[in-house]
This record gives C-alpha cells, structure tokens and sequence, in this order.
C-alpha cells in the first residue's frame, strides 16, 4: 500500500521541507500564505483546496500541515475514516484516492486538492450496501468495528487490483491493516466472497 | 420452537460498524471542541525543577497550557476501578516516564500538537530502576488485590514435592506487553453548567463516572459517560485513568468543551500494561501421570506507586485436581507505569503452567492430552463445589478428534516436510468469568409493541448489542427486530466494566430478569382482560414466542403481543438492581500447528483450533469470532509482542505499532472452533457463560508446545523470535 501520493510527496517529505521553508511548497490550489514567517516558527500558511470526497466537492481553506484524515475528520465531519496510530502503521485510515488505496494520516489535504476521494461513507448506494460491506457482515469479519472503515475500503482496493486469487494472496495483501481484535480469518473469507461475486 | 438464542444471527450494529455511522467516542460532534494534547515527562523518577510555558501560550491558536502550577486541584477517586496511586499535573514528582506535566488546549489540533512541542521542561532525575531481573532480592507479596489473595496454599507441598517420581523444575519469563486496541483512549468533556456530558472510550461507563464524580467534587448524577460504541479496549480501558478526569477538569476551567485523543505513543504511558513476569513452577507426578505437587511462583512489576498484581495464577489453583499446591505472585517495584490487566490476566500464570506440564508429559513419556485427563477435576479443588458445569473432557476428545491428534508421532523433530519441521501441541485453555458485581436493566415496551431495553454496559466487540437483543427478544417473545437494545450510557441502570469475561453473565442475568417481569405483565394484563381470547387462562399456563402470547395445550387461543399492549395504551416497565455475578469457569482445549525452517528459524502457525465450554451458546457467529481473536492475540503474546524498556532510563522504546508487532493477516492461518453448547445451569443468562478471557489462555503455551515438539528446543522466555531460534542454529 503507499502512502505517496500522486506526484511523489509523502507527509514525511512535505513536513521536512516545510521545517526549512515553505514557499518550496508547490501546492495546488494556491498557497495564500501570510508574511514570510520567521526563520524557524511552524508554516502557518493556507491554501484554498477542494477535496472531492464521495463526488461531492468541498471547498476548503485550510492549513498546509493538516492531513487529509484531519481535515475529514476535523473539518468536513466525516468522521468514518479512524485514526489508529497516525503514522502510517495501523491502517484504519485507509480511504481510496482515485480508486487507490491510501493511508490518509500519510498525505496532507493540500496534496490532494482535486482528487476523487472515496470514503467508507460513499460506499453503499442509499440503502444498498457495498458488496464488500455485506460480505464483511455475513463473515463477521469485525467485532470492535474501528479497523473495519480501514479494512473495508483496503478491500475494496486488493479486490480491484486482482489480488486475490487465492486466500495466501489475500492475507499478505491485506497484511497492511491491523485488527486487534483479531477478525482476520473472517476478513479473508469476507474479500473472498466479495472478490468471486458470492453471497449476492 | 425457533429459538432466537443460539441462532447465529448477524450483528444487529453491523450495518452501522460497515458503514462508518458508528460513532466511536472521537467521532461525537461537540460544537466549538478546543483540542487537548498532553505533554509527557522524558525522565522516569524525579521532580520537575522549571517548566516554561511561555512560548507555548505565545503559540497561534494556544487557549490555555495547564501544570502542576495552575492544573485545578483533584482528588484521587478511591473507587476501584481507577488503579493509578496518583494524579498527575498536580505536583512536580516524577514516578515514571511518559507520565504528563502538561496540558496544552489549543481551537485546532495541529496548533495543539506545535504547542505541546514549545513547553520547556528540567528536572531534577534520580536513575531509575527498570528491570524486574535487578530486583528480584526485593520481592515481596503485595496484600490481596481485586482478584482476592495474591499467596494461596492447599496441602503441604513440600511433602507432595517428595511423593514424586519424577519432577519439573523450570522458569519462563514473559514480557512486558500493552493492550493498543486499535482506537487510542479518547475523552471529550462537555460542561453545561455543573453537569458534564464526557464522550469516553470506556469500558467502564459507570466507573468513569464514578471517578470524574469523585475527582472533580461533582455529584454522580452531573455526569454523563457515553460510550456507544468502543474501539477495543482488552482492559486498556476498563479502569478509569488520569487523562480522563484531567480532561473533565480543564473543560471546567475554560467553560468550552476539550477533546483529548491520546496519541498512540501516549496510550503506553498513559493507561495499564501487561507485567513481565518471571515464573519458577515445580511440578511433581508419578509415574502414572497424576500430579502430586504445583509449586508457581510468580514475580512481576509493580511500582512504587502502585501495587496491584493482575496476571493471575487461577489455573494452579483450580484446573486440576493437585492435592498440594502453592501459588505466591510476587512484585518489585520499578519506575515504570502502573500494571493492570489485559485480555486475559489468566494468560500469563497459564502459559506457565501448561508450558510446565508438556514439559512433564515428556518427562514422564506420557501424551500430554492423557496427562491431562489423569488430573481432571469435576470439583473446584479449592471449595470442593462443583463448577457450574464443566466439559473440558468432552473438549479434549472433540478437539483431539478434529485435529487429528492421534496421527501425531510424539517424538520431537520427528514429523517434517522436507527440511520444514512440523510441531503439534496443546494446552488446556480456562479462565474464571464472573464473580463481579453485576448489571441491572430496565425494559420498556411500547403501546406499539417495540421494546427498548436498556443497561449502561458496552459492546467492546463482543457482541453484547447482539447478543443481549437476542436475550431480550427471546425472554420477551418478541422477533428480533421489536427490540432495541440500547447501552454506553451511565443514566441507564448500573453495570460493572466490561472485564473479566463478566458482561454476558451480568447483564445477560439483567436481562433475563427484567425481561421475565415485563412478560409477565404482558401476560397479566392478558388473562385478567375480558377482551383478550386468552382471558381467564392462568398465567401460568401462557407462553411467548415471536410476537405472539399462546395458551398451552390449546395453541388456537392465542392472541399478539402488540394487540394486548395497544389496547392497554401505555407503556409497560420493568427494571431489575444488579445481583453479584456467581462465579464462573470457561475452559477448553487448544491445539496449534507450527512449521519451522530450520535454515533461517521462522516459526509459521499454520492451523489453530479450540473445542471450547462456554455453557449456552447465544450466537456462535459473534462466539467464533471472540475464539478467533483470543487465538490471535495468543499468537502475538508467544511469537511477536514485547514492549520494551530502556533499562538505564526506564522508557519504552517502542511505542508504536512498527517496533510492537501485532500479528497481522498474514501470519494468521486458519482457525478452528468448536463449542460443546450445553447450557451451565447455574447461569441466569440463560445458561451461557462468560467466554471471551478463555481462548487466550491456552494457545500461547500451544504454540510453544508445538515448537519444541517440530524442533526438539524448548524456549522458556518469550517472544519466540527467530533470533533466539537461530542461536545455536546447527542445533535446529
Ligand atoms: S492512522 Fe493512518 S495508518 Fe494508522
Ligand atoms: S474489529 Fe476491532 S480492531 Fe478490527
């Protein structure tokens, strides 16, 4: 799973840079960043950004440093995406961004100004789950439910990118979300089901 | 009869866990929440000479940075369930590392997170002392915990000891480990005037109030705990911890609601940890297997704060039938954070004993099922009562027979695919469930027919939404979807943590019986109306089942449930007090398959099953899962998890998912369960037991069995990691 975005930024590297100084932040949408800051001092700057999450668009001004997961969460109030360690280990923030999977506490919302973002919210059709969602409660594959946004939108992912030819594939590819709770035979059963088109 | 206990119905909040509606304590929408962040100590022992807060406040967005100086004044809650000696933020004495100083509110969180990182802090350090090994001439045997005595004897071991033929004689030390559900501990406080709503990821509503009432001076009816829904706990969060009640504070202070989600490096510090424990059991038998003597002494962390010893001993004491044994768990006290419990505190004393017994079954060239059977006990050999009820035979031979036991060659390194080592072994899994105060609950059924019933417990994973509805709808005669089952709210009637395997056994009971009374107004109201086809019918002789209230032996008069509550036009109630939990023992057999490269020593698990009695089965959908995860969990305690310690400053140098390792789906292979399902007559909760603690207990010592049955080496102190495998690799 990566957690560069599109073009080649991790968090790690944009949050480096702007230590030194951030007018080498190419961001889109504009940076309307106040007077030079002082040499040393936190970027405060802001950009107006438009994340498109689940084909609606919000606009947003907002400050470079925040993560595309706190801006969800924080700013639009969608809060279906979790944060489990906010470093790139755990998973639960997994969300698609252009059909790609992604850890949404590694990318900053500036760098995904204009993407199409999907969400565990934007999954079902109204009442209609997602196949994968139906799958996941047919198999139990959760108990406590909070890696399951995580888990859920991973598997929407290795399903579409073909991995999963057998239930070895599965697990190591869906080895990049954790569950304490310890669902993972059940979270393999339940991709599997998804992936043949079983149980619809 | 269809009964709707026991079928394995879907989780009835499925659809809002797979959806994203649940709302998770961090998820709750406070209008003009400030952001709290927590700034934490770097030594372990000592005191703070100056803290600078200056540039802090000074930072953009910065509301207010709270010390020791100006943190307001709380008392320590005496109630049981918040374990912490001390309150932090209230004094510069430093007991350990990563314990707070400071309290930053900021409007955002990235603006809380820079001024956290602007607070100045010195100190004036002692060393610390961080390593349970330094101080074993210190131990000593702390007084009586929440678990009851922490030195217990039957008999004379010493003579048992002599009656031997042959003797083990063995250590095993287990590692420090932490909970890290997969949600961090969070607290929102919301003050309206002097009552305080607290979003809480709890595991303990009613604790949590409890403690905030106690610490902030507040009568309990102020406050208002909600936890619909909660991220994991294992006991991380089941007692009550400073973070909590400093957020209550501050939230007070500033009249604005304060959001607090603890960063995953924080949670180590911030909640209970798994002791590491040093255990030295003696075991003697004859040659015919039956054991004469368990001696188990037990050695982990407290420390100088707190004294409390959580990994418990239970299975020497009470799995087999031993007529001598001695069990002492002893502390020493280092500068580390407060132990508590985690899922299962039975685990530890468990892996010990089960380890020592595979040892002995080799010693004495016995199978290790068989010795075994030779000391089964239908009796609790402390009290000599029956349990509850008790299968664990039946779990042997249907566990045995589903794995194919018997195909095993007992010899070590003697089973291989190839140069692939393979290693069968077993253990017996048990833990106690029960023995806690209890729930109470109140029912209301609607003019409409739809009941609403309601207890102020949790679902932590396990279930409980589902699993209680089931009860509910069963004990009422209702369908399934007539009732809402509702909890993670401290106004609905009192129930104890969701710990110890204890929520289906308590509030199962509650359930039951609220349930019971209101069935029988329904009933009453019934047979006592001249409208109703069944009047004049002794109450007696009604049932009720799936909506519809029956006479017996005459299934044509029978009239709905919805009909007799429409026409009486007004809601029903019932409400019950919590009764005490009776105790109760949830055991198994547990069996693992291990593959070992002995080129490079990686350890596969590649099969995992458990014959389990946990009494009634109420859903084996949501039981499976909670088997499942206790097989994980084991996996993880024997090959991957270790906090640890810098030992010369007494911090933990892996706080965090990428140096503590989790198993993860990949190192999970299939998994089986099988459930035994007769009911335990002595539980109210129609027959079922607590179960979650149980299939964590055995497997941990499965694993290691296995391994030293694929490879001839028994490893004694865990994680087995493949750098300890390949030590003296030309050995594997
Ligand atoms: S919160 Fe993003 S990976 Fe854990
Ligand atoms: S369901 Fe609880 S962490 Fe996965």
């Amino acid at each position: 799973m990566s957690d560069m975005s599109k073009d080649g930024h991790s968090r790690r590297s944009v949050l480096k840079a702007g230590g030194v100084t951030t007018a080498a932040l190419a961001v889109p949408g504009g940076v309307a960043a106040a007077a030079a800051p002082p040499e040393g001092t936190a970027p405060a700057s802001t950009a107006e950004v438009t994340l498109t999450v689940n084909g609606r668009p919000h606009a947003l001004t907002i400050e470079c440093r925040v993560t595309l997961l706190d801006a969800l969460r924080e700013r639009l109030g969608l809060t279906g995406t979790k944060k489990g360690c906010d470093r790139g280990e755990c998973g639960a923030c997994t969300l698609l961004i252009e059909g790609e999977r992604v850890k949404s506490c590694m990318t900053l919302a500036v760098m995904e100004d204009g993407r199409e973002i999907t969400t565990v919210e934007g999954l079902a059709r109204g009442d209609e789950l997602h196949p994968v969602q139906e799958a996941f409660i047919r198999r139990d594959a959760f108990q406590c439910g909070f890696c399951t946004p995580g888990q859920i939108m991973s598997a929407v992912a290795c399903i579409n990118e073909g991995h999963t030819r057998s239930c070895e594939e599965i697990r190591e590819w869906m080895s990049g979300n954790l569950c304490r709770c310890g669902c993972y035979p059940n979270i393999v059963d339940a991709v599997r089901d998804a992936g043949n088109g079983a149980g619809r | 009869m269809s009964s709707i206990v026991g079928s394995p119905v879907p989780r009835v909040d499925g659809r809002a866990k797979v959806t994203g509606a649940a709302t998770y304590a961090a998820d709750a929408e406070v209008r003009g929440a400030l952001h709290g962040l927590l700034v934490l100590s770097t030594v372990a022992s000592g005191r703070i000479t100056r803290i600078d807060t200056r540039e802090a406040e000074r930072s953009a967005g910065v509301v207010a940075v709270f010390t020791h100086r100006n943190m307001p004044r709380l008392a320590r809650p005496e109630y049981i369930g918040f374990l912490k000696g001390f309150i932090p933020v209230q004094d510069p004495d430093i007991h350990h590392s990563g314990q707070p100083v400071a309290y930053v509110v900021a409007e955002t969180l990235e603006e809380a997170q820079h001024a956290a990182t602007l607070v100045g802090v010195s100190y004036d350090a002692r060393p610390p002392r961080a390593v349970v090994a330094d101080a074993m001439d210190e131990a000593y045997v702390p007084p009586p915990g929440l678990s009851g005595p922490n030195e217990t004897t039957r008999g004379d071991v010493a003579a048992g000891l002599a009656q031997a033929d042959v003797l083990v004689d063995v250590t095993y030390t287990t590692p420090m480990h932490h909970h890290n559900s997969i949600e961090p501990s969070t607290t929102t406080a919301d003050w309206d005037g002097e009552r305080v709503t607290v979003y809480e990821s709890a595991q303990g509503g009613h604790a949590t109030r409890i403690c905030i009432s106690e610490a902030l001076g507040v009568p309990p009816g102020n406050v208002r705990v909600l936890s619909p829904f909660l991220g994991g706990g294992f006991g991380a969060k089941g007692p009550v911890w400073p973070h909590t009640l400093l957020t209550a504070a501050v939230a007070r202070e500033l009249r604005r609601p304060v959001k607090l989600v603890l960063a995953r490096a924080q949670t180590y510090t911030s909640h209970g940890l798994r002791a590491e424990a040093h255990q030295r059991l003696r075991i003697g038998a004859r040659h015919d297997g039956t054991l004469t003597a368990i001696d188990h002494v037990s050695t982990s962390q407290v420390t100088r704060t707190e004294e409390g010893v959580f990994s418990q001993s239970q299975s020497s004491r009470i799995l087999y039938a031993c007529p001598h044994v001695h069990v002492a768990q002893r502390a020493v006290r280092l500068d580390l954070p407060a132990p508590s419990f985690m899922r299962p505190p039975e685990s530890v004393g468990a892996f010990g004993l089960e380890s020592a017994l595979d040892e002995l079954s080799y010693a004495l060239g016995m199978d290790p099922i068989e010795l075994r059977l030779r000391n089964h006990t239908a009796v609790n050999p402390e009290t000599g009562e029956p349990f509850g009820s008790k299968h664990l035979l039946e779990c042997y031979r249907r566990g045995a027979a589903a794995f194919r036991w018997t195909e095993r060659d007992p010899r070590p390194r003697s089973m291989r695919d190839g140069d692939t080592l393979i290693g069968w072994g077993m253990a017996t899994a048990a833990h106690t469930a029960g023995g806690r105060p209890g729930a109470g609950a109140r029912v209301v059924l609607s003019p409409a027919g739809k009941a609403v019933v309601q207890v102020g417990t949790h679902d932590i994973g396990t279930g409980t939404y589902t699993v209680m509805s089931q009860i509910a709808a069963q004990t009422l005669g209702l369908e399934l979807d007539d009732v809402d089952f509702q909890l993670g709210d401290s106004d609905y009637p009192f129930a104890f943590m969701s710990v110890a395997s204890a929520t289906v056994p308590g509030v199962g009971a509650a359930v039951n019986r609220a349930c019971t009374t209101a069935r029988r107004s329904v009933i009453d109201l019934a047979v006592t109306d001249p409208r109703s086809p069944l009047h004049g019918i002794p109450a007696e002789q009604i049932t009720a089942e799936a909506g519809f209230l029956r006479a017996t032996g005459d299934s044509r008069r029978r009239e709905r449930v919805r009909t007799v509550l429409a026409r009486h036009g007004e809601p029903v109630e019932a409400t019950t007090e919590p009764v005490p939990i009776p105790p109760g023992y949830s055991v198994g057999a547990e069996f693992a398959e291990v593959r070992v490269d002995p080129r490079v020593g990686r350890v596969r698990v590649t099969r995992m099953l458990g014959a389990y009695d946990a009494g009634r089965v109420l859903n084996r959908r949501t039981l499976r899962s909670q088997a499942l995860g206790g097989a994980v969990c084991a996996l993880g305690f024997a090959l991957t998890e270790h906090t640890v310690v810098d030992p010369h400053r007494a911090r933990i140098v892996n706080p965090n998912l990428s140096g503590y390792l989790l198993p993860v789906n990949a190192d999970i292979p299939h998994v089986q369960a099988l459930f035994i399902d007769e009911p335990d007559p002595t539980s109210e909760a129609l027959g079922a037991r607590g179960f979650g603690e149980t299939p964590g207990t055995g497997m941990t010592a499965a694993i290691g069995n296995a391994i030293y049955h694929a490879t001839g080496r028994r490893f004694r102190d865990l994680p087995i990691t493949q750098d300890k495998l390949i030590r003296g690799a030309n050995t594997l």
